[in-house]
């Protein structure tokens, strides 16, 4: 199979923007302040803004009358007038006003896309759909985000490469033992290991057998209204108490060849070492992440556009094979769904 | 590093540390190596071998909880 067939596949092409109708991370809340901004993600640009009160809304930043960036316009509270001839779209998306010609017929439709968001561990959260919907469906993030015995971090990147790199990087622990051998927590640990897979409730565990609390020694995906991976890192002793890091990520992506990845760093710990491990993390310990997190970038960004082609997978990538099966499962669901709404089935 | 996409490898201090933090962060590692990780065996640790406290008394476990809770909060 080469590159272009691979691409026309419309499997693919659904996954190289991310799948629909889940809630992705999108970039950290303080990118958004009091002025529009446009990003782009999922295979869209958007426009994101603040109304007075600080609340966020989100459109696809492109206008309904002749698509000029709704981002460049003037907020108007919860609505945008466009900069080109003035139109303005509500955050739902509707067109409340033509002022070049009143009253004409796009006044009142629903002709803009809107995206529903929601800010949470420091990030920026929004709903892929395709269509506009009133209400999008919850979405939950493991404990380590949720419980108030954790404490966190989000570390955000901007990474070169299809998305799925990211993921694939993520289902692979075995590369910790190797890439980040020189690295302040991930120098133990065998160098052989045997994996297995074990389903859990929101999706599966990857993990080497008869090894835990050693180095990066399992990752989990979930899906939750969002994807996301879990790992656990022990700490050397220097790190303190508190037991191993988790990192929760999510990989979004950009524009086909960008990724947006977000690192929520998370420990187990209260009172004085929660104190303790906060003020280590901002002055020594998040340098060293992020020199072990580069590791991985410029590996993957070394690596050719189609390395996934042409590859010979052993035993410690069964969760790479099984998470690539799983996003492939739903991406066809989805096309199947479409296919039959539009009344024709695939 | 200048690039035309966000890689900040410092995203959780608004500033970079004083000196005064970067000898205590590195005490504290210190200790924790040693396993001090009870706090009046970490304010032991530091009265014998780290910086002296902020006004230049020695470490006092409550002294060392407010200047955490401070810098980590
Ligand atoms: S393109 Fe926006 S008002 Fe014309
Ligand atoms: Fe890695």
């Amino acid at each position: 199979m080469n590159t272009i067939t691979f691409t026309k596949d419309p499997v693919d092409a659904l996954l190289k923007d991310g799948l629909k109708n889940l809630w992705y991370p999108i970039c950290p809340s303080g990118f958004v302040g009091e002025r529009p901004i446009s990003l782009r993600r999922l295979g869209k640009k958007i426009a994101l803004w603040r109304d007075a009160a600080g609340t966020l809304h989100a459109l696809e930043d492109h206008c309904p009358h002749r698509g000029a960036p709704l981002s460049q316009g003037m907020v108007l509270g919860d609505r945008l007038a466009c900069p080109y001839h003035g139109v303005e779209v509500r955050c739902d998306g509707t067109v409340t006003k033509v002022p070049g010609s009143p009253g004409c017929k796009l006044e009142g439709t629903r002709a803009a896309l809107s995206f529903h968001v929601q800010e949470a561990w420091g990030a920026i959260f929004l709903y892929n759909s395709d269509v506009n919907i009133d209400t999008p469906p919850p979405m939950t993030m493991p404990e380590e985000l949720n419980s108030p015995e954790y404490s966190h971090f989000l570390c955000y990147a901007e990474w070169k490469g299809d998305y799925r790199y990211a993921l694939d990087n993520v289902m692979d622990p075995m590369h910790g033992t190797f890439l980040h051998k020189q690295s302040h927590s991930m120098a133990e640990g065998e160098s052989t290991a045997t994996f297995q897979i074990r389903t859990t409730d929101t999706g599966f565990v990857f993990e080497k057998t008869g090894q835990r609390g050693v180095n990066f020694d399992w990752t989990e995906w979930g899906s939750t209204g969002v994807h996301w991976m879990r790992l656990e890192i022990p700490y050397p002793k220097s790190g303190g108490p508190g037991g191993n890091f988790a990192i929760v990520g999510c990989a979004t992506p950009v524009d086909g060849n960008t990724t947006a990845v977000f690192f929520w760093r998370c420990r187990k710990v209260s009172s004085w070492q929660r104190d303790t491990w906060r003020f280590l993390y901002r002055n020594r310990l998040e340098a060293r992440h992020w020199a072990v997190l580069e590791q991985d970038r410029i590996m993957l960004e070394q690596m050719e556009p189609d390395a996934n082609q042409h590859e010979n997978l052993y035993q410690h990538d069964i969760g790479v094979v099984r998470l690539r099966r799983h996003l492939r499962n739903l991406a066809e669901e989805q096309l199947e769904a479409a296919a039959a709404k539009a009344g024709n089935p695939a | 590093m200048q690039t035309d996409r966000y890689l900040e490898p410092h995203q959780a201090r608004q500033r970079a540390p004083t000196t005064f933090e970067d000898l205590l962060g590195d005490a504290i590692e210190r200790a924790f190596a040693e396993g001090a990780h009870t706090l009046p065996e970490l304010v032991a640790c530091l009265n014998r071998t780290g910086p002296s406290s902020e006004n230049g008394q020695p470490w006092t476990e409550s002294g060392f909880q407010a200047l955490m809770a401070r810098l980590g909060n």
